[in-house]
C-alpha cells in the first residue's frame, strides 16, 4: 500500500510538472498580449510599457516560468493581471461554487442512472427498457446549454420556483445557494446520467447472464437480493471507470453551464481569464484541475478494491 | 419491487418535464399588470433596483482602468467629475457649478460647488480637484488617458472654490472630456488608495460590497449635494454576460433592468409584452469595415469607393441587427453636434461599384479576407452580410473568425490584415484618422489640417465647419466602409422610470431612476 501511494504521488508530481510546462508554453504561443487587452485600443506606448514592466511581461518566458514555480513552491502565489488580486483569492471562492455544482451533478447522475439502468436491464427489450433507452438517447443528444435555457424557461420564468441564475453566496443565504445550484447541476448531470444509464444497463446485462446469478436464483434468493447484492455490485466496476472519466468532462461542461446560469464559478473564471490572457489565473486553474483529476482517479482506483476485493493495489 | 417503483417515479419525472416543455411551447398567458399613465408621473422615492450588466469590471476605479465596464458601474453613480453630460449629450454642471473659457480658448475657470462631501466625510474643494489632475498627469500614472491631462500647462487655485486650468493650446474637445469620461472622476485625497476595490466618490450612491463574479451593491448616500436625488434606496449591478440569460433573468423577475442588450432579436420578442419596456436609443458606437489603406488593393481609393457603393446599409441593418441602428456615411454619430449626413456620397449602387473596380484595374474583382472578432457577435452577423454584398460586385471575401487577443495583437497593433469589422465605441473619436500609424494606416495631410483647425476653432460655427469638413474628407476618401451607428437597447420592467435611452458616454446612470408607487418595492 505504501509503495502504491509513493508511486501515485510521484506520478502526480511528474504529471503536474509536464502540465505546467505545457500550459505555460501554450499561453506564450497563443497570440494576444495581456497588456494590450487590458488597455484596449486607446493605449499609449508609454502606458503599455509601464504596465508590461509592472506585470513582469517584459521578462523572458523562462524567467516568468521559474518565477511562477518559485512563488508556487514558497506559497506566495501569483497575482491576477486582470483583477489585480492574488490568484488564490479568485480561485478558492469560485471553487466553493464549481465544486458543489460538479458534485451535485454527479450525485444526480448516479441517483438517476443506477436505478434506471438496473430497471432497463431487468426488462430488456420490453416497453420499459425501450422507453429508458429512448430518453437516454434524447439526453445524450441534448446540448447542456440548451437544456439549461429550457430549464430556466420552465422553472424560473414560467413557474418561478427556482432562480434563473446567479449565486447569493453560501454565507449570505445557504438554502438560496443550494436552490441556485439545482437547475445547473441538473442540466450538467443529465448527459452524464444518460451515459451512465447505458453503461449500467449493458454491464448489468452481462452480469445477469453469469452462472453465479443463475445459482443465486436457483437457491431461492429473492429477486431483489439477486439483483442488488449479487449482480449490481459486480456490474458497477465499469460504471465507476466511466464515472471517474466523466468528472473531467463535468469540469469542462461547467464552463458553458456557468455562463448560462451566470454562476461565479471556476469555469466562468477560466473562460474570462483565457479571453483576457490573464496568464497567472489560467496557469493556476489548469494546474489545479490537473491535480484534481489525478486525485479523483486515485480515489476511483481505491474504490475498485472496495467493490471487488480481488483487485489488489500493487 | 422497490427498484421498479423508483424507476417508475423517475420515468414519471421525465414525463412531467416533457409536459412542461410542451406547456411553454403553447405559451400559457399570464395576467397583465396595469401600468399607470405616464403623464401623471411624479417621481417616487424608495425601492431598490437590480440591473444586469454584460461585463464585470476588473477593478472599480475609473481613474486607473480604461475598461468601460468600470464606468458603467461607478461613473456618475458613485464617482463624479467637475462636469457631466445630460441625456442629449449637452454639458451640465456637476462638481463645478459654472465655468468660463477665455476668448483665446486656453484658460478654463471652474467655480466649484460648496459643501460637497465625499462618502468618507472628506470635503471636496479646489485643492482636491488640483490633486486629482496632478495625479493623472504624473509620470507612471495609471490613468488610461494621461494625454488628456498633460495638455494642461498650469493649475491655479486662487481660493478654495475656484480652479483655473491653462491649456498649452486651445482644444475644442476639452470640456467634452471633462464632462463625459470616467477617468476625470474626482477621488478623495485620503480614501483613494483602496478605490480599486472600495471606490469612494461624491456621487448619489455609496459603494457597499463587491461579490466578484456576481454583483456590486450600492446604497443611497444621505449626504449627496442634491437633496432631491437619488430616488432609489439601493442598487445592485449584476454581471450576466449571456444575452439569453439576461432576458431569462428579467422574465423571472430577478433583475429589473437589462443594460446594453447585444442581441437585438431578443428585444423584438419583448416588444409586445406589456410587462416590459424596450428602450431603443442611439449610441456612440460606429460600426465600420476597417480597411488597411496600405494593403493592396485597398491602397487604391477607387477600390475603397467601389466597396462603399457595394453595401446596402439599411438592408444590412435589417438583416444583421433586426432593424436597430442608423446608416452612416462617415465616422460621426448621427444626431450628435456637428454631424453632417454624408450617406449620399457613396449610396448603394452595385453597378457603379463594378465600374469603379474596372477603372481600378480589377474588372473581375479580387479575393480578400475579412477577419471578425467573434467575441463581438454583431461583427459576425454584419460580416456575413457584407461578404455577401461584396460578392455581388465580384469581390470574393473569405471570412475568418479571430479571438479578441489575436485581433488586438495582429490586427490592431500589428496592422496585419486587409478587412475587419469592429464598432468604435469612443465618442468624439474622429481624431484617430489623423494618426497615420493607426490600424487604418490612412495618411492625409488634408484631414490632419482640417482636424487641427476644428480643435483650435474659437467659435461654435467654426468648429461645426471644420468638424464637418473632416467628416467629409474621410467619407470621400472612403477610408473604411462606414456601416451603421449601433442602437443602444435597454430592457426593463414596465414600472421602472427614468432610465437613459441613449448611450451618450460610458456609464449607466441610475440617479434619476424610480419605481411607480403602485408596484411592490423590492
Amino acid at each position: 500500500m505504501r509503495r502504491y501511494l509513493v508511486k501515485k504521488l510521484l506520478t502526480l508530481l511528474i504529471l503536474l510538472f509536464l502540465v505546467s510546462i505545457i500550459v505555460h508554453s501554450v499561453l506564450f504561443i497563443l497570440p494576444g498580449d495581456p497588456a494590450h487587452i487590458m488597455l484596449g485600443i486607446d493605449a499609449t506606448p508609454e502606458t503599455l510599457a509601464t504596465l508590461r514592466a509592472e506585470l513582469g511581461l517584459d521578462k523572458s518566458p523562462w524567467a516568468q516560468y521559474t518565477e511562477w514555480m518559485g512563488n508556487l513552491l514558497t506559497g506566495r502565489g501569483s497575482q491576477s493581471i486582470h483583477y489585480q488580486v492574488p490568484t488564490h483569492d479568485l480561485i478558492l471562492p469560485r471553487l466553493a461554487v464549481t465544486g458543489p455544482l460538479a458534485l451535485l451533478a454527479m450525485v444526480l447522475a448516479v441517483a438517476i442512472s443506477i436505478p434506471l439502468g438496473t430497471y432497463a436491464s431487468c426488462h430488456q427489450n420490453r416497453p420499459g427498457d425501450v422507453g429508458v433507452m429512448f430518453f437516454t438517447q434524447l439526453g445524450l443528444a441534448t446540448p447542456a446549454f440548451w437544456l439549461g435555457i429550457l430549464l430556466i424557461l420552465v422553472f424560473a420564468v414560467h413557474w418561478g420556483v427556482l432562480p434563473a441564475g446567479g449565486f447569493p453566496g453560501w454565507s449570505v443565504d445557504f438554502w438560496g445557494s443550494v436552490k441556485a445550484l439545482l437547475l445547473p447541476s441538473f442540466a450538467l448531470g443529465i448527459i452524464q446520467a444518460s451515459i451512465l444509464t447505458r453503461v449500467t444497463r449493458s454491464s448489468m446485462l452481462d452480469v445477469l447472464r453469469e452462472d453465479y446469478v443463475r445459482t443465486a436464483r436457483a437457491k431461492g434468493l429473492k429477486e431483489r437480493i439477486v439483483i442488488y447484492v449479487h449482480a449490481l455490485r459486480n456490474a458497477l466496476i465499469p460504471v465507476l471507470t466511466i464515472l471517474g472519466l466523466q468528472l473531467g468532462q463535468l469540469i469542462a461542461g461547467s464552463i458553458i453551464i456557468e455562463n448560462v446560469f451566470f454562476l461565479p464559478g471556476l469555469g466562468r473564471l477560466v473562460f474570462l481569464a483565457v479571453g483576457m490572457r490573464d496568464l497567472p489565473v489560467v496557469r493556476d486553474i489548469v494546474l489545479f484541475m490537473a491535480a484534481a483529476v489525478v486525485i479523483i482517479n486515485f480515489i476511483v482506483d481505491l474504490a475498485y478494491g472496495f467493490l471487488d476485493p480481488r483487485i489488489r493495489l500493487e | 419491487m422497490r427498484a421498479k417503483e423508483l424507476s417508475k417515479r423517475l420515468v414519471g419525472t421525465w414525463l412531467v418535464l416533457l409536459l412542461a416543455v410542451s406547456l411553454i411551447a403553447t405559451g400559457c398567458p399570464r395576467p397583465v399588470e396595469q401600468v399607470p399613465e405616464p403623464e401623471k408621473a411624479v417621481p417616487v422615492r424608495g425601492g431598490s433596483l437590480v440591473v444586469a450588466l454584460p461585463a464585470e469590471p476588473p477593478i472599480l476605479d475609473p481613474t486607473a482602468s480604461p475598461a468601460t465596464a468600470v464606468d458603467a458601474v461607478v461613473y456618475q453613480n458613485v464617482i463624479e467629475g467637475l462636469l457631466r453630460v445630460n441625456r442629449e449629450g449637452e454639458i451640465l454642471p456637476a462638481l463645478a457649478t459654472e465655468w468660463h473659457v477665455s476668448p483665446d480658448g486656453r484658460v478654463y475657470t471652474f467655480h466649484l460647488r460648496r459643501g460637497v462631501k465625499f462618502h468618507n466625510g472628506e470635503p471636496f474643494n479646489a485643492q482636491v480637484a488640483k490633486w486629482n489632475i496632478e495625479r493623472a498627469k504624473m509620470e507612471g500614472t495609471k490613468n488610461p488617458r494621461p494625454d488628456q491631462f498633460r495638455i494642461i500647462e498650469r493649475i491655479d487655485t486662487p481660493d478654495d472654490y475656484t480652479l483655473i486650468l491653462t491649456l498649452e493650446e486651445p482644444n475644442a474637445l476639452f470640456l467634452r472630456w471633462v464632462a463625459g469620461e470616467g477617468h476625470w472622476g474626482m477621488l478623495p485625497m485620503k480614501g483613494y488608495e483602496k478605490a480599486a476595490t472600495e471606490p469612494i466618490g461624491t456621487g448619489p450612491f455609496k459603494f457597499v460590497r463587491w461579490v466578484r463574479g456576481d454583483r456590486v451593491e450600492l446604497t443611497r448616500f444621505e449626504g449627496y449635494w442634491n437633496p432631491e436625488l437619488p430616488y432609489l434606496d439601493k442598487v445592485t449591478m449584476r454581471f450576466i454576460p449571456d444575452p439569453a440569460a439576461q432576458v431569462a433573468a428579467l422574465k423571472a423577475g430577478e433583475v429589473d433592468v437589462v443594460a446594453y442588450l447585444l442581441a437585438p432579436e431578443l428585444a423584438v420578442g419583448l416588444m409586445d409584452d406589456e410587462r416590459f419596456n424596450v428602450l431603443i436609443g442611439t449610441s456612440t458606437t460606429e460600426v465600420i469595415v476597417a480597411t488597411n489603406n496600405k494593403a493592396e488593393p485597398f491602397d487604391c481609393k477607387l477600390v475603397r469607393q467601389a466597396m462603399a457603393h457595394a453595401i446596402d446599409r439599411q438592408a444590412l441593418i435589417d438583416m444583421a441587427q433586426f432593424g436597430f441602428g442608423t446608416p452612416m456615411g462617415s465616422h460621426w454619430q448621427p444626431g450628435a453636434p456637428y454631424y453632417v449626413d454624408l450617406t449620399g456620397i457613396h449610396p448603394y449602387n452595385p453597378e457603379r461599384a463594378r465600374e469603379l473596380l474596372a477603372e481600378a484595374g480589377y474588372p473581375d474583382g479580387f479575393e480578400t479576407t475579412l477577419q471578425l472578432p467573434y467575441a463581438y457577435a454583431y461583427t459576425v452577423s454584419a460580416g456575413e452580410v457584407v461578404a455577401d454584398m461584396l460578392a455581388k460586385v465580384g469581390i470574393d471575401v473569405e471570412i475568418s473568425l479571430v479571438d479578441w487577443g489575436f485581433w488586438l495583437e495582429r490586427i490592431f497593433f500589428g496592422k496585419e490584415y486587409e478587412l475587419t469589422i469592429i464598432g468604435h465605441a469612443a465618442s468624439w473619436d474622429i481624431g484617430i484618422y489623423a494618426n497615420p500609424d493607426y490600424y487604418f494606416q490612412y495618411d492625409s495631410q488634408e484631414f490632419r489640417d482640417a482636424y487641427a483647425k476644428a480643435l483650435k476653432a474659437p467659435t461654435e460655427a467654426e468648429r461645426a465647419k471644420w468638424f464637418g469638413r473632416a467628416q467629409e474628407i474621410i467619407a470621400r476618401d472612403a477610408v473604411n466602409i462606414f456601416l451603421y451607428s449601433a442602437a443602444n437597447i435597454t430592457l426593463s420592467k414596465a414600472a421602472v422610470n427614468g432610465l437613459w435611452e441613449n448611450y451618450v458616454t460610458p456609464m449607466f446612470d441610475v440617479t434619476e431612476v424610480w419605481w411607480w408607487s403602485e408596484y411592490p418595492r423590492r
